[in-house]
């Protein structure tokens, strides 16, 4: 018996203590995450501040804006499962917008064909981009680095291959006709707002978990292969396995966008599960900053503005701007906006030259 | 090839290795070495630069595969497993060149071996800090090696002997029951040589050590039993005062810059 397994159990004995703490937000996640950091509540104020505006929105703003905040928090939802992977764990990936379609055909196809109801769809989702990276995931975990990023995006544009031409899918013309959602028994949510709300409950949700995931031992173990696999090893980690489990678990997280980008657009088209899709959410990440979790999420809200906002008033030239962007942004701040806040929160943490 | 033995002792070793070799290309730096240790031994492994002595461990650990030749840990053989499974055995290693997640806080690094040996670190049901057990007991080897006071600065932060420090705190940490420190005191300072003797002297008798170490004066308060590695290939093995008296270790080392350092400051035998 070694020594290790003397010791194992011992957590047994802890109180499983509820997770209650682990409000959204505060998300000093990732590269600057010290697992284990007294916690102030400074990020806990802005966080339920930043959820408070969140939720009054559809009070002041038209139905159009409103529409597009839906967009945005759905997208952000994708953005997420992107950070996990490459933010959190050092893999950064273009195949998470096939999760993100699987999620958002299955909330399709489940809306059409089954229940309007919106948590079905969720969950269905959920289960579906669970599946779906689970089995192609198998593959990919493999590689690592420059091979791993060109796995996701071949596994990418086969997915978007499938739903391009699969005639049950509606092929190239998307699948229309998804009746509006209902809630719990509701009458149909016609309203933007309402549909709004929901769909912020459910990514202030996957937000708080994908938190939870971030400062849990497993998040830590992930930050460890981030940082040095080898050593990983050497500690006794089954690095492949550990990968393999964030993958799935990111699947499923772009799932859940998906089914919320279904509830709002009540249509789903190839171009919903495209490169674009998978390269804007990469884009998101750097924008704001790998690692940290609230950075990415507004840097999906600017990609997504700059993308079907602001691209009429500048001659089509969005895409342009966003490449502008996102040199300055590798170039000036490396560490994304996440990487500005940070720097200021833990001013000059104590350097020595290694002798 | 071994010219002094000491009588293998009656218990079954919890190391053994058979005619191990390993080979760079047409290099070979491990060659056909036989060794075994037994439980609760302080074995130490010497020899000059490019001897072979951090290829033999990276061998022994799985981190390279062995050319030929077969590593029985416990009585089980080992050498087909992979690096990760031999840890959960038990056999742990430390680096020559300080391995370490520049990156993550100083408690993060010694967690990350305590949470895999305390099976949690899959665990994603509540926050890091609220594993008591694995936060103590990460804090309690920070502690043992002095770094107490810098746990949540980030390990690129800290200094080469601090960071050798970190790298003893972790393979304790890890739940071994073979550790393997390789150089582990080079770079530190006097007083954090002083301070790693003694925690080595303090650790509990069970835990089996291997160390390859230049400082002979660390050898030979530490090691019950001494290997000295010679292009490869074993030279002696057996207790430090028979190493001392060795022919075969004088002549091999004579020209070889590290002869004096070797027999002429190590003192007297214990
Ligand atoms: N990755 C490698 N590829 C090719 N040759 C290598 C490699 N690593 C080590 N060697 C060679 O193998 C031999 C043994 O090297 P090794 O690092 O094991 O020696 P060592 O006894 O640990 O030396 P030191 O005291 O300098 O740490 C040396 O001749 C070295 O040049
Ligand atoms: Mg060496």
């Amino acid at each position: 018996m070694t020594a290790g397994q003397a010791r194992s159990g011992t957590e047994r004995h802890e109180a499983p203590g509820p997770a209650s703490d682990t409000a959204p937000g505060g998300g000093d996640g990732g590269r600057r995450d010290l697992a284990d950091r007294p916690v102030s509540h400074a990020p806990l104020l802005v966080a339920a501040g930043a959820a408070a505006l969140l939720v009054a929105a559809p009070l002041v703003l038209g139905p159009y804006p409103v529409t597009t905040a839906t967009r945005i928090l759905a997208f952000a939802v994708l953005v997420l499962s992107v950070d996990l992977l490459t933010g959190v764990t050092g893999l950064p990936t273009l195949g998470q917008a096939a999760y993100f379609g699987v999620g958002a055909y299955t909330a399709a196809l489940v809306g059409i064909h089954v229940t309007a109801d919106a948590a079905a769809q969720v969950i269905a989702a959920c289960v579906a981009g669970l599946i779906a990276a689970a089995v192609t995931g198998w593959i990919a975990v493999r590689a690592r680095g420059i091979v791993f990023f060109m796995l996701t995006l071949a596994i990418g544009e086969s997915v978007h291959q499938v739903a391009d031409t699969w005639s049950a899918l509606g092929a190239s013309n998307g699948l229309s006709g998804m009746p509006p959602i209902r809630l719990f028994g509701s009458p149909p949510l016609l309203a933007a707002g309402f549909v709004y709300w929901w769909v912020l409950a459910v990514a202030i949700a996957v937000f708080a978990a994908v938190t939870l995931v971030a400062r849990s031992p497993y998040g830590r173990t992930l930050r460890g292969i981030r940082d040095n696999e080898p050593r990983m090893r050497a500690l006794g980690y089954r690095t492949a396995a550990a990968r393999y489990g964030v993958f799935c678990l990111a699947g499923a997280v772009a799932g859940v966008g998906g089914a919320l980008w279904a509830a709002q657009a009540r249509f789903v088209s190839p171009g919903d599960l495209g490169f674009e899709v998978a390269a804007l959410a990469l884009l998101s990440v750097v924008i704001g900053g790998a690692g940290s979790l609230w950075g990415p999420c507004l840097g999906a809200a600017l990609v997504l503005i700059v993308r079907d906002n602001l691209s009429a008033s500048l001659g089509g030239h969005g895409p342009l701007l966003l490449g502008l962007v996102f040199i300055a942004v590798v170039f000036l701040m490396p560490r994304g906006v996440a990487g500005l806040v940070g720097a200021r929160r833990h001013p000059r943490t104590r350097t020595e030259i290694p002798s | 090839m071994t010219s002094a033995t000491t009588p293998i002792s009656a218990t079954t070793p919890i190391l053994e290795l058979r005619r191990l070799t390993r080979s760079y290309g047409s290099l070979t730096a491990v060659d056909q070495v036989d060794l075994s240790v037994v439980p609760g031994e302080r074995h130490a492994l010497i020899g000059p630069n490019g001897a072979g002595k951090s290829t033999l461990f990276a061998t022994v650990a799985g981190t390279l595969r062995a050319s030929a030749g077969r590593v029985v840990f416990s009585g089980q053989d080992v050498t087909d497993l992979p690096e990760s499974e031999r840890v959960r055995r038990g056999m742990v290693r430390t680096y020559q060149h300080a391995s370490l997640f520049l990156d993550c806080s100083v408690l993060d690094n010694v967690a990350l071996a305590v949470q895999r040996a305390h099976r949690v670190a899959y665990r994603f049901d509540r926050p890091a800090r609220r594993f008591r057990a694995t936060q103590a007991a990460a804090r309690r080897h920070l502690d043992t090696v002095g770094l107490a006071g810098r746990q949540y600065d980030k390990a690129v932060a800290l200094s080469h002997g601090e960071r050798r420090q970190l790298e003893v705190a972790m393979v304790l940490a890890a739940g071994p029951e073979l550790v393997m420190f390789d150089e582990p005191t080079a770079g530190m300072s006097a007083a954090e040589t002083e301070r790693f003797v003694a925690l080595v002297q303090r650790l509990p008798q069970t835990l089996t050590i291997l160390i390859v170490e230049h400082d002979l004066d660390v050898v030979f308060r530490l090691a019950d039993r001494v290997t000295v590695l010679h292009l490869g290939r074993v030279l002696a093995s057996g207790t430090p005062p028979r190493i001392r008296a060795d022919e075969a270790v004088r002549r091999a080392y004579l020209g070889s810059a590290k002869t004096e350092d070797l027999f002429i400051d190590a003192g007297e035998p214990q």
